[in-house]
């Protein structure tokens, strides 16, 4: 009796738990993304003055319970010599977000080249892929109508794997729901071949 | 209702941020304090034993410990760890012969269940001296990409040039504020 109690009380309690990746250039806004996210979705969290989010270096960390799962993101620096630092955390990663400043005309191609590279990676293979047309705030930006045949150029890197590109501003908070709603479905979706860890 | 309460208590500003500043001895842990504490570069001598200022930055009241960073000495550093907010781990970014020694002591430190909550902000401190190592190069000698379930942030400073100091300061006081 006390077997099946306890056993169901686990059952209930228990939480799966899947890492996140947030990469993408430096000045893109994952930082600031991260954190109108954790606003949103955590209760009480008064959040960071978004104004005032710097340059990564380093790691920002970030945990969201929603739908019976917990979300763990890692938040890394994007400048060139910080990017030899992020497979270090693939094998361990159950999603990435990869986010596009979408006013950076200038840049758009140094950052496909930079998806490009991180999707070839093997082991990133299978995992669902969100990317963010970021800052769409801003008046000038592109869209996601051209930003997604870019990133498209060398689809069959992306292969069978859950991915979806969305507008979003992390400022405004324009898209994170949705972002966060998707992510949720893809990663329980992929939760055969990538199971998360399980927290009791 | 307890939302409210600590909506006040916010305003009128809750207690000191308690925090500690760690490193090997020779790292510039004491210039630092003093730097933030009088803004002025004051000639120091190895700490034995601690200093502890109170240093307002921007309305944020820290209490800042400093403590000596000898090798006889470090095994004290964990009878200060408890209700610390965060940890400003210093590194003479010139002193690559001991960097591995550094990073052995910070691995050492993070593992203590009193510091799991603790924000880490590590300075790759004497960026003045020519040939010494770029944060990229201080985060791969240290091994933080180890460092998966904590928050922490590299800067690089020269505490007897004032550089860099603000920015980290800055970013600290923005994190801090967030947690309360």
């Amino acid at each position: 009796m006390y077997h099946l109690i306890t056993g169901l009380y686990k059952q209930i309690t228990r939480k799966d738990e899947y890492n996140v990746l947030i990469l993408g250039l430096d000045n893109a806004g994952k930082s600031t993304f991260l954190e109108t996210a954790k606003t949103r979705f955590t209760k009480n969290y008064k959040g960071m003055n978004l104004n005032y989010i710097t340059t990564t270096v380093g790691l920002n960390i970030g945990q969201i319970e929603i739908a019976g799962i917990r979300l763990s993101f890692w938040d890394l620096g994007g400048q060139k010599e910080l990017q030899s630092l992020w497979d270090k955390y693939y094998d361990e990663s159950h999603a990435v977000i990869y986010v596009i400043d979408s006013n950076d005309r200038e840049r758009m191609n140094e950052s496909k080249e930079l998806f490009d590279k991180m999707i070839k990676n093997e082991y990133l293979s299978g995992v669902p892929l969100l990317i963010l047309a970021n800052k769409q705030d801003l008046e000038d930006c592109m869209g996601v109508r051209d930003i997604k045949p870019v990133f498209q150029q060398h689809g069959h890197l992306i292969g069978r794997r859950d991915c979806l590109t969305i507008p979003t501003s992390g400022l405004t908070g324009e898209g994170v729901n949705e972002a966060i709603m998707w992510l949720v479905e893809a990663l329980k979706r992929n939760s055969i071949v990538r199971p998360p860890k399980t927290l009791d | 209702m307890g939302g409210l309460i600590s909506y006040f208590r916010g305003l009128l500003g809750s207690r000191e941020m308690r925090i500690l500043i760690l490193g090997l001895d020779g790292a510039g842990k004491t210039t630092i304090l003093y730097r933030l504490q009088v803004g002025e570069v004051v000639t120091t001598i190895p700490t034995i034993g601690f200093n502890v200022e109170q240093v307002t930055y921007k309305n944020l009241k820290f209490q800042v410990w400093d403590l000596g960073g000898q090798t006889s000495i470090r095994p004290y550093w964990r009878c200060y760890y408890s209700n610390t907010d965060a940890i400003i781990y210093v590194v003479d970014s010139a002193d690559k012969d001991r960097i591995g020694i550094s990073k052995d002591e910070l691995l050492y430190m993070l593992r203590e269940e009193e510091l799991a909550g603790a924000i880490l902000l590590v300075l790759a401190n004497k960026q003045d001296i020519e040939g010494c190592l770029s944060v990229a190069e201080v985060h791969q000698a240290l091994g933080l990409d180890a460092l998966k379930n904590r928050t922490f942030q590299i800067f690089k400073t020269s505490a007897t040039k004032g550089e860099g100091l603000d920015q980290a300061m800055d970013w600290l006081s923005n994190v801090l504020q967030s947690k309360k």
